[in-house]
């Protein structure tokens, strides 16, 4: 389902070469969970955002669901990304001018589908947050927990194939974090979603199926 | 409603929040508002004025003009006999309701010692009708009334008439001259853009002024189309004998002018609508910046650069339409009040029409709203295309720094 091969990436920081990713190879089956741990600075963002046709890769190649995602087209990578993409952010990047039920719901509007549509499933994903009598709120009006919640349920309502997170629970409390983690292990077990999940957070590491580190650019089984 | 205007009616709403964009978005508003108000005002004032001068023209100048070859070529008696031929011709042609044969010759008057160039109009029957001839039933000399007072004329005085061409006698060639009472003096409505004609019955302009251009004047049945008839004639007539001309043939220059006129004022007015557009620049500019991450999540759950571009040309429209929308009211409105109400004044002795007359023209109105969406669109299509450039993640990551 997720086959990357030998992707290298460097920044330039002034004068200076940084080199993040050196030669990282990541196999991942369908319904596959893998997290990845590693100091900050080492390149786990940039390697989710890689896999996520968000950023491209200097060298290498992104498999993902048979589709070369280094070697596909912007407008192709939209679209592969709107249907076969759920993204979690660290920061949960939600749209401060929509309320919570139009956020979780925007993949599908950006699908074309229409906000009816998508209501039931917008909802029904917010309820199994706690968030369902917060649906009408806007991002300003939540906590980092509560918006942080609505940005995983806005990555699920596609129910998308690959769920790429990045910290999802790092902004959560002990109980929030658990039902975020509920909420994920339930989508894999129904859906059989694939997850890659970047985390400093043990608890999380140790329910993924496998954990690597990434440490000095490469992949490492941790 | 579809994504990319869900997403630009609720940025819109949000340019309402931000005290900076709400000014600078207020401002290109109304910018847009006075440029196309501007606009359809001027165009509307020029409208006014070259519909009163064109109407002005048209009733003084006839549907059309026969000119006639051969005459003007200073041998007198040449072209005696084709006239009336022609003038038969022209009167049996359908569409063509009276023919007038006219003459024209340039001479002098001459009172005692005072001597004035004028301009001769040999008329047949009745003085033409575009000639504003009190007495219409008046044969002999009627001279304007500038002639007149320069050489001191009163109805009933006599006057000298000489015409260029000299007349063969057996003494030799002598000066052809005749002396004639003035039969009436005319005053025209028309402002002094050009000189007024001596006029003479036919058959006296005829033998003082053999060699003058001659002309043949049609009216048109009301119902009759100029250019039928006109086409008809041309394709009737010898060439070699006549030459047919509408009347805005005959004033060619003048219409030439006028739209030059109205495509200068366009092109000096428009320039607010551009500058108004160039504050929509900077207003989508500043949505812009102010939205960056948020665009940045939406190219990373999937929209793609097309349709971020669009969603940033819908606000543009959204930011220009209103403004645009109340200019374009506001223009229509202000020129309607002034031209039913007469507000603004001339000095009648000055030009043809005694206020400044507003007409607003629906091709008018929609050349402003073009050139608007041209400009705002124009405007609108660099912002557009700088957010759907934007990394999505440089874009997120600005939100946190």
């Amino acid at each position: 389902m997720i086959s990357v091969s030998g992707v290298t990436k460097a920044y330039r920081d002034g004068e200076v070469r940084r080199q993040v990713l050196r030669g990282v190879d990541l196999e991942l089956a369908p319904g596959g969970t893998v997290a990845i741990v590693g100091p900050s600075g080492s390149g786990k963002s940039t390697l989710l955002n890689i896999l996520g046709a968000l950023d491209t890769a200097d060298a290498g190649t992104v498999r993902i669901d048979g589709v070369d995602v280094s070697a596909s087209r912007p407008a192709a990578l939209a679209g592969f990304r709107n249907r076969s993409l759920g993204f979690v952010f660290q920061f949960h990047q939600l749209l401060p001018d929509f309320t919570a039920i139009e956020n979780v719901i925007m993949p599908g509007r950006i699908a074309g589908r229409s906000a009816a549509s998508l209501l039931a499933d917008g909802l029904e994903l917010l309820d199994q947050v706690g968030l369902r009598d917060r649906a009408a709120d806007f991002p300003q009006q939540l906590s980092g927990g509560e918006r942080q919640r609505v940005a995983i349920c806005r990555a699920l309502v596609l129910e998308p194939p690959v769920l790429l997170a990045d910290e999802p629970t790092g902004n959560l409390d002990a109980a929030s974090g658990e039902q975020v983690l509920e909420l994920l292990a339930g989508l894999r077990r129904r859906r059989g979603t694939t997850m890659v999940l970047v985390t400093h957070n043990p608890e999380v590491a140790r329910r993924c199926g496998s954990v690597l580190r990434l440490d000095g650019g490469r992949l490492t089984p941790a | 409603m579809g994504f990319v205007w869900h997403v630009a009616l609720r940025y819109f709403r949000s340019t309402r929040a931000d005290a900076h964009i709400r000014v600078l978005s207020s401002l290109t508003a109304g910018g847009l508002a006075v440029g196309t108000a501007a606009l359809v005002l001027a165009l509307a004032a020029l409208s006014g004025f070259q519909n009163h001068l064109l109407t002005d023209l048209a009733r003084h100048t006839p549907a059309l003009q026969v000119e006639l070859a051969g005459s003007g070529a200073g041998v007198p008696g040449e072209a005696a006999e084709e006239p009336a031929a022609l003038v038969a011709w022209a009167a049996a042609t359908n569409g063509v309701s009276a023919v007038q044969e006219l003459l024209y010759a340039r001479g002098w008057l001459a009172v005692g010692a005072s001597v004035q160039q004028v301009e001769i109009l040999g008329f047949e029957k009745a003085p033409p009708v575009w000639i504003p001839v009190g007495d219409r039933a008046a044969r002999g000399l009627i001279v304007p009334i500038a002639v007149a007072q320069k050489l001191g004329l009163a109805v009933g005085e006599t006057v000298r008439v000489f015409s260029p061409r000299p007349g063969l006698t057996p003494l030799g060639p002598r000066p052809r001259t005749r002396t004639l009472p003035v039969a009436g003096i005319y005053r025209s409505d028309r402002a002094d853009y050009e000189e007024l004609p001596v006029l003479l019955p036919l058959e006296e302009a005829a033998a003082l002024f053999a060699g003058g251009d001659r002309r043949l004047d049609l009216t048109l049945e009301p119902e009759a189309e100029q250019e039928l008839v006109a086409g008809f004639l041309r394709e009737t007539v010898d060439p070699a004998k006549a030459t047919v001309v509408g009347w805005r043939e005959a004033n060619r220059a003048l219409l030439f002018v006028l739209r030059l006129e109205k495509s200068l004022v366009f092109s000096a007015v428009v320039l607010i609508v551009a500058v108004a557009a160039f504050a929509l620049l900077a207003s989508l500019s500043l949505v812009l910046s102010s939205k960056r991450s948020e665009v940045g999540a939406l190219a990373a759950m999937g929209a793609p650069p097309a349709r971020l571009q669009r969603i940033f040309l819908a606000l543009g429209a959204l930011l220009s339409v209103g403004g645009a929308g109340l200019g374009g009211a506001l223009g229509a409105g202000v020129a309607a009040f002034l031209d039913r109400f007469r507000v603004i004044s001339l000095p009648p002795d000055v030009y043809i029409v005694e206020y400044v007359p507003f007409l607003v023209r629906g091709s008018d109105v929609l050349i402003v709203v073009a050139s608007t969406v041209v400009f705002t669109g124009a405007a609108s299509l660099l912002s557009a295309r700088r957010a759907s450039r934007l990394d999505p993640v440089e874009a997120m990551r600005s939100a946190r720094t």
